[in-house]
């Protein structure tokens, strides 16, 4: 799987990191972390799921049948979680270096001169 | 078995017939838990994810899970093209003939293209803007404007762009059609530069060759340079992609075959008549070779897809693709 990770990517490995989740537990997680601004759609999620299937980052932990309904439980596999973890990591050195920079621009950043009253006239 | 899931079961035949059997009980489901009590009917929105993911899953049975990147490539390589074109013919028709030259003008314009032509530049600003749903109804209106350029100038009698002209602008415009949704904020601005280079390289040529008419040599030279500089962007990107095992690329070239066919008309049909040296084809000869990239170049990607489907293995429609387990 291509890094870095897009977002929706990234936050369905990290909602799996906890414990794992069906479709629907794993669209309703998606939305909490995120803060409601990235909300999957069942075809869009199952599109997701088969490429990290497929790419070994996800398996499927178990099934259950719930009034009536099929539910597939899906976990982190080792390579999820190094994967996510790298990703992490990455992520993480860039807040740092970012939050840094602001720093040390806000405390560089000169005050406005004041403005001489009266103006020019 | 409710209304509602009878619905999405129908909406479900978007997808393989083995996929469905193996997952569209958990994906039906899905949508059935996240739906609010009452409701009958999915929403236009779940419809469209269905047929998207759908799709999504007819490629990969098929082997060509890049072809929808490839659409997207293509897609915006092929509204690059057209903008910057709209750019320089919008010089164009700012270069009237003059009064005592006879030729017939449309006022102060050549013709009745620049109505189009500032359609295509206003897609772009609005590509810039808002890429996605906005930039593709933009493109819409465009190729709807370019289109209603030929019922125009029959009832109002007026000049417009030849048809060799306008059929390349609507072929890039179809393609166009699938810009994505997201681009990066400075891929975003790229059609705004290269109208801004189009419009400057037109705005340097002598007007007693780019200006009165759209005829010779303007859209004999340009239209086909263009052809090549497209054809050549599209082979180099997809052969930097294929070194990273990328194959959207291909998809791209394939997809845009067919403008590049309609941009480089004039010398496929001078090819075509025998008389490549005269580089003059006649009606008769660009009609047959426009027709002809029209039907020949859309079949290419369907064919391309039925041989990568006969290359995929055949038992993949039998497997779960989750979890891969065998179906029985």
């Amino acid at each position: 799987m291509d890094t870095p990770l897009r977002e929706p990517t990234f936050l369905i490995l990290t909602a799996l990191a906890g414990e794992p989740l069906h479709g629907y537990g794993l669209i309703g997680e998606v939305a909490a972390l995120s803060d409601g601004r990235v909300t999957l759609r069942p075809g869009t999620l199952y599109g997701a799921l088969d490429r990290l299937v497929d790419a070994g980052l996800v398996e499927v932990d178990r099934e259950e049948v719930v009034d009536g309904r099929l539910r597939r439980y899906y976990r982190l596999s080792p390579a999820g979680d190094a994967t996510l973890g790298a990703e992490t990591e990455r992520l993480r050195r860039n807040v740092e270096a970012a939050t840094a920079r602001l720093r040390a621009r806000s405390r560089t950043a000169r005050p406005l001169a004041p403005r001489t009253a009266g103006g020019l006239a | 078995m409710s209304n509602l899931e009878r619905r999405y079961l129908r909406l479900l035949r978007a997808y393989p017939a083995g996929y469905r059997r193996a997952r569209g009980a958990e994906i039906v489901g899905t949508y059935l838990d996240l739906a609010v009590p009452g409701r009958r009917w999915p929403s236009p929105g779940d419809a469209g994810d269905l047929l998207r993911g759908g799709l999504r899953q007819r490629l990969r049975a098929a082997g060509a899970p890049d072809l929808m990147p490839g659409i997207r490539l293509a897609a915006v390589l092929a509204f690059l093209t057209a903008t910057s074109l709209a750019a320089a013919w919008s010089v164009l028709e700012l270069r009237p003939a003059p009064a005592d030259f006879d030729v017939p003008t449309a006022g102060p314009f050549v013709s009745l293209g620049i109505g189009a032509w500032i359609a295509w530049l206003l897609a772009a600003v609005v590509h810039a803007l808002s890429p996605g749903r906005w930039a593709r109804r933009a493109v819409v209106l465009a190729v709807l404007l370019t289109l209603a350029l030929v019922p125009a100038a029959a009832l109002t009698g007026l000049p417009r762009p030849p048809l060799f002209v306008l059929l390349p602008q609507v072929g890039l415009g179809l393609v166009a059609l699938g810009l994505p949704d997201r681009l990066p904020t400075p891929l975003r601005a790229v059609p705004l530069v290269a109208i801004g280079s189009a419009g400057l390289v037109a705005a340097d040529l002598s007007p007693a060759i780019f200006g009165v008419s759209y005829y010779v040599p303007t859209a004999g030279q340009v239209l086909p340079a263009a052809a090549v500089a497209l054809l050549a962007v599209v082979l180099l990107l997809g052969a930097g992609l294929a070194l990273r095992a990328d194959q959207r690329g291909g998809w791209a070239a394939l997809i845009l075959l067919t403008p590049v066919g309609l941009l480089a008309l004039h010398p496929l049909a001078g090819a075509g008549d025998g008389l490549p040296d005269t580089y003059n084809p006649g009606w008769a000869a660009l009609a047959a070779t426009a027709v002809a990239v029209v039907l020949v170049g859309p079949t290419l990607l369907p064919l391309a897809l039925a041989m990568r489907r006969r290359r995929a293995r055949p038992t993949e429609h039998a497997r779960c693709p989750t979890c891969d387990a065998r179906r029985t």
